[in-house]
């Protein structure tokens, strides 16, 4: 009788150690992270397009141009591996050259309000709108990793499961902190509200 | 037969029905798990919903109508919704949030739309799923709102601006070589599966009733038969295997598989008199258990407009465009 409840208990135990939860949440993690970079890739090919409207424009401030084109370049040099995940310094690395990428972006567009000839340029108008696309999903993107990841560190820190994590070399995760949140998305949203007019 | 039970096994019943009330009560929670100041997430009671009074019943009901049958001709599920704000969040954040609550989209596919009006704030999105973004660019969307919303909406022409939209829209899906419609739309089926992105992989879940039924099975069938009997140790043993299977996996197929199996071992192990009868009485348990999920309306499909039930499929990744008049 008491080996039998031992076995019982050891067989629960098997299966709440949450290995395999581990497993999923990985991979959880990995696949939203993939649509974080995969947005952000768009975002990087648009930039060429825009800046070659722009440089068209006569006389269009030449700063705020370069500024963008060095920030993209800088973004996109940045090595993204897997392992990025489990680097919280290459995360953050890779944060702040895509926060400077948006913002070099948001004072490209709000200068370009100062040129109505850009402004009624159907192409630069197209980009706008492909732009805005472009930002709405990385946020959604970026919403998603940060979901997993939370559900992913909820496991990785608490009991027992933390124990699992120990053994197996699950840390936690690197996520979106609230005050990258804000510096990366509250320029866009304010220059793309004060499109049409 | 209840009746005639020993203490313990009444014990054990009360066990059960706590098991089974807990596993009712994550079920019942899961879905409303973020709740916050932000605007609410108006309940899908039909393909038009009207928070600000703008349509009149005749206008919304013509609009539901050519709503439904585009969805009869095609399988794309198009919701409209209209509310007075969307503060504190922009309309994009809001409409994702809106849209990937409703799921609209058949199943397999994911083929929906919604289309957002914030009246106060004057702005208009078209929400596009991650499958029909192909047939609705974000270039296009936005050609749509300037084109047909934005100039009627100015006119304070609201339900003609909605029309020439989605005729607009409309043009654009059909172009798109989608699946045809199914006759009969499997609605039940979808709703219960409705949350599986957030669920696992089924083979981990196989993995983990593997280990349940190898291990844990005899010993306890054997131990319940030991207290209760050989009949009613078998079910009861069925019955706990099946709740815990449900608890770990989360899914009423496992669940009714894995009691299955232990309630055949439990009357095998030891030849137990009773028959076939069993079984059934057990499917309908483990089904009970589950009802909690199928989310609002029990009306099935009519194409008259009203009870609608979103596909469940849509997944809305952030296309669409905004705009505004």
């Amino acid at each position: 009788m008491r080996r039998l409840f031992l076995l019982l208990i050891a067989t629960l135990a098997l299966s709440g150690c949450g290995y395999n939860d581990f497993q999923r949440l990985d991979e959880q993690t990995k696949s939203a992270w993939s649509e974080v970079l995969n947005q952000y890739q768009r975002r990087a090919d648009l930039i060429p397009n825009i800046v070659a409207t722009v440089k068209g424009q006569a006389n269009f401030e030449q700063d705020t141009l370069t500024k963008v084109v060095e920030a993209r370049a800088k973004a996109t040099s940045i090595q993204v591996t897997p392992e990025t995940l489990n680097d919280p310094q290459a995360f953050e690395r890779f944060q702040q050259a895509q926060g400077q990428l948006t913002g070099a972006l948001s004072r490209l567009l709000a200068v370009s309000e100062n040129y109505p000839t850009l402004q009624a340029n159907q192409g630069f108008r197209d980009l706008r709108v492909q732009l805005e696309g472009t930002e709405n999903r990385i946020t959604v993107a970026r919403n998603r990793y940060i979901q997993a990841v939370q559900e992913y560190n909820v496991k990785a820190r608490s009991f027992p499961t933390n124990l699992t994590a120990k053994v197996f070399g699950y840390a936690p995760k690197p996520s979106f902190t609230v005050q990258n949140e804000a510096q990366i998305s509250v320029p866009p949203t304010v220059d793309f509200g004060a499109e049409k007019k | 037969m209840l009746l005639r039970l020993p203490d313990p096994a009444a014990a054990l019943r009360r066990l059960l029905a706590w098991l089974l009330l807990a596993a009712a009560g994550l079920l019942a929670l899961a879905p409303t798990a973020h709740a916050q100041k932000l605007q609410p997430v108006p309940p899908l009671a039909s393909r038009v919903t009207d928070n600000t009074g703008t349509l009149s019943a005749e206008q919304k009901t013509a609009l539901e109508q050519r709503l439904a049958a585009f969805e009869q001709a095609t399988g794309s599920q198009v919701a409209v919704l209209l509310v007075q704000t969307t503060a504190p969040e922009d309309i994009a954040a809001y409409a994702n949030r809106v849209a990937n609550a409703w799921k609209i989209g058949r199943k397999t596919i994911g083929d929906g739309l919604l289309l957002l009006v914030a009246k106060r704030d004057r702005k208009v999105r078209i929400e596009v799923a991650k499958a029909l973004e192909g047939a609705v660019p974000d270039l296009a969307a936005k050609e749509v709102i300037d084109e047909a919303i934005t100039p009627a909406f100015r006119r304070n022409d609201y339900a003609g601006g909605l029309s020439a939209a989605l005729d607009k829209l409309e043009t654009r899906i059909r172009a798109e070589a989608l699946p045809a419609p199914a006759a009969q739309p499997d609605a039940a089926q979808a709703s219960i599966d409705g949350d599986e992105r957030t669920r696992s992989p089924q083979g981990f879940q196989w993995f983990d009733l593997a280990v349940f039924l190898f291990l844990a099975v005899p010993v306890l069938s054997s131990l319940l038969r030991r207290v209760l009997g050989r009949p009613l140790g078998a079910v009861a043993g069925g019955v706990a295997v099946g709740l815990l299977a449900f608890v770990f996996t989360l899914s009423l197929v496992m669940a009714g598989i894995a009691a299955l199996a232990a309630l055949v071992f439990g009357l095998l192990a030891r030849t137990g008199p009773l028959g076939g009868v069993l079984p059934g009485s057990f499917g309908g348990l483990g089904n009970r258990g589950g009802g909690g999920w199928s989310s609002h309306d029990s009306g099935g499909f009519s194409s008259g407009g009203g009870g609608f039930r979103s596909g469940g499929g849509g997944d809305f990744g952030g296309g669409g465009a905004s705009g505004d008049w």
